[in-house]
């Protein structure tokens, strides 16, 4: 007998020691105290309307949770996220070939963090101060081009439905995409060379280079595959709303990076998790849907959000200490 | 010509105006360890950087198995057989041992990791040379430093290792840690490979070592076989060298 307990206990100490048991821990909760303030919180439409809003969001946060782990920032996706559907929008308005605006306004989101990489890694400024002087650039850029006022798509462009549209009940594509960019690159992250050695970059970044890691090309894939992935999740925004307005995505790094947190990922770099960065970013969601239908006023939805992120903090470090140190 | 794995030949170097290495020359038998001393600044590690091809020499040659070589970078080196084992910067610590045993040179099938694969060889790798781990999953983080450098030691062996450069190897350890990591150094000789064994502790070295050389303001002031000379030697050498009246 004793030996089994003592077994048993093993076996629940080691899923205690899974990366993502704060996200996990945190996500339950959360589910809980809001299926309880409204019962409508557990309707599948709120569920899957909640989940849409979180892949927008969740999708920045994936790009940005890569970067974080090989030890860089970045700040200037909420401007991406604008920047990359308002040349699509510009494009289609100005009867250009809607696929072809799609096609040049993606491979801009990829070159904006080439741009990043390529200054943070040549000049050696921390990419925080990068990342914030491409923040404001682009938001100015933006702002300066549409004269401060919304654009509208003029026409219908049916391929846009696949990034925005719905699905099936409350479920866009978005959501869709989500699910695929997550598993995607968990992969990467967990099973690829690639993958390793953004770990390694992160973690330490003078043996990466001693073991014969080229840590600034690690790097600077990890500054194109945010921006890539917050230009992409800019486009799923605009193709729901087909309007697209020059303050859009402002405060969303901290969002995302938020999501990271929560699920996780180190602020310092060396270690993180998709999968925490997507429950992350669907706790966020669920903040947002869950303090509307019960009734609390809007404005304290960042107030809640900061909380939780505090709280994911603290029990995150308390994991680690027990599975990274 | 004769056996030396490494032959060193009358190496200069400057940084600006400091000469670091004033002609030296330094040689490596084939299943030797080499135990290199000097005080901070004698050189020693300068001479190691040219060795593997971090820094270039001024003057001087390099023969590795009798053949001249030139490296461009560390990695050139080690694809010629020469390891280096750095004090910090051996392992990231934030990783498992199995990922960081294979760091840099990953098993893949595909565009896949073999995880379970490597998983394996590192245990079984590292039981073999008497290296005792609960788990190729365990994160370094939780291993001591006797631990960490043996697993380095271990990697370099495992990747074919014919000169092994251990950078102070000692230096953070504690008694029972360094006796351990040098009984394993004294494994990697019984396996056929040389090792230069760098440090400023005599007693630490004197042990395991087979010749050891000294070096002081960029000139090899001696370079002894152990049979010949005491430790207590050597310290006084160091120490008036550096100035200190013994």
């Amino acid at each position: 007998m004793e030996v089994k307990s003592i077994g048993s206990f093993k076996e629940l100490s080691k899923i205690f020691k899974i990366k993502e048991m704060g996200a996990i821990i945190g996500f339950v909760v959360i589910f809980i105290v809001f299926s309880i303030l409204s019962p409508e919180f557990i309707s599948w439409g709120n569920l899957l309307s909640t989940f849409t809003m979180a892949a927008e969001l969740g999708i920045v946060a994936i790009g940005i949770t890569m970067l974080m782990i090989s030890g860089e920032f970045d700040l200037s996706v909420g401007s991406t996220f604008a920047v990359v559907p308002m040349v699509l929008a510009l494009s289609i308005n100005n009867k250009i070939n809607p696929f072809l605006g799609f096609i040049f306004g993606i491979f801009l989101g990829a070159f904006i963090g080439y741009l990043n990489g390529i200054v943070t890694l040549k000049t050696e400024i921390p990419s925080f101060i990068t990342t914030l002087g491409s923040m404001m650039f682009l938001r100015g850029i933006l702002l300066a081009i549409t004269g401060g006022f919304p654009i509208m798509l003029q026409e219908d462009i049916p391929f846009l439905k696949y990034f925005g549209g719905v699905c099936i009940g409350g479920l866009r594509y978005s959501g869709i995409w989500f699910i695929i960019l997550a598993i995607i690159f968990a992969f990467i992250l967990e099973r690829t060379k690639f993958g390793n050695w953004t770990f390694a970059t992160g973690g330490n970044l003078l043996a990466s280079k001693a073991l014969g890691i080229n840590t600034n090309k690690v790097k600077l894939m990890n500054f194109i595959i945010c921006s890539f992935m917050a230009g992409l999740a800019g486009i799923t925004t605009f193709a729901r709303f087909k309007i697209i307005d020059p303050t859009l995505g402002q405060g969303m790094e901290l969002e995302a990076i938020a999501s990271a947190v929560i699920g996780g990922t180190f602020l310092s770099g060396g270690y993180g998790s998709i999968i925490g960065t997507f429950l992350g970013a669907f706790m966020i969601g669920m903040v947002r849907s869950g303090l509307v239908l019960a009734g609390a006023p809007a404005y304290w939805y960042r107030a809640f959000i900061g909380i939780v992120l505090i709280i994911a903090a603290i029990i995150n470090t308390k994991i680690r200490k027990k599975t990274a140190g | 010509m004769n056996n030396n794995l490494v032959e060193m030949k009358n190496i200069k170097k400057n940084f600006g105006k400091v000469q670091a290495l004033r002609g030296v020359d330094f040689n490596i038998g084939r299943r030797e360890i080499v135990g290199l001393l000097g005080d901070n600044g004698a050189g020693k590690s300068t001479l190691i950087k040219i060795l593997v091809g971090y820094e270039k020499a001024d003057e001087g040659e390099i023969y590795f198995e009798g053949k001249k070589v030139f490296f461009n970078s560390p990695k050139e080196a080690r694809e010629m057989g020469i390891e280096t084992v750095y004090q910090d910067l051996a392992l990231v610590n934030l990783l498992p041992i199995w990922r960081n045993f294979f760091l840099g040179r990953e098993l893949v099938k595909g565009a896949f990791l073999s995880i379970d694969e490597m998983k394996k060889i590192t245990y079984e790798y590292l039981k073999e040379i008497g290296i005792f781990i609960r788990s190729p999953e365990e994160t370094v983080f939780f291993l001591s430093g006797g631990e960490r450098q043996a697993i380095a030691i271990a990697r370099a062996m495992y990747f074919g290792a014919k000169l092994l450069i251990l950078d102070e190897p000692t230096a953070a350890l504690s008694v029972g840690e360094t006796k351990k990591v040098l009984e394993h150094v004294m494994r990697v000789k019984e396996k056929g490979v040389s090792v230069i064994f760098i440090t400023h502790n005599i007693y630490h070295v004197y042990e395991v070592a087979d010749r050891l050389v000294i070096l002081e303001k960029g000139v090899k002031v001696g370079d002894f076989k152990k049979e010949d000379v005491t430790p207590q030697e050597i310290m006084g050498m160091i120490a008036r060298a550096a100035g200190v009246i013994v």
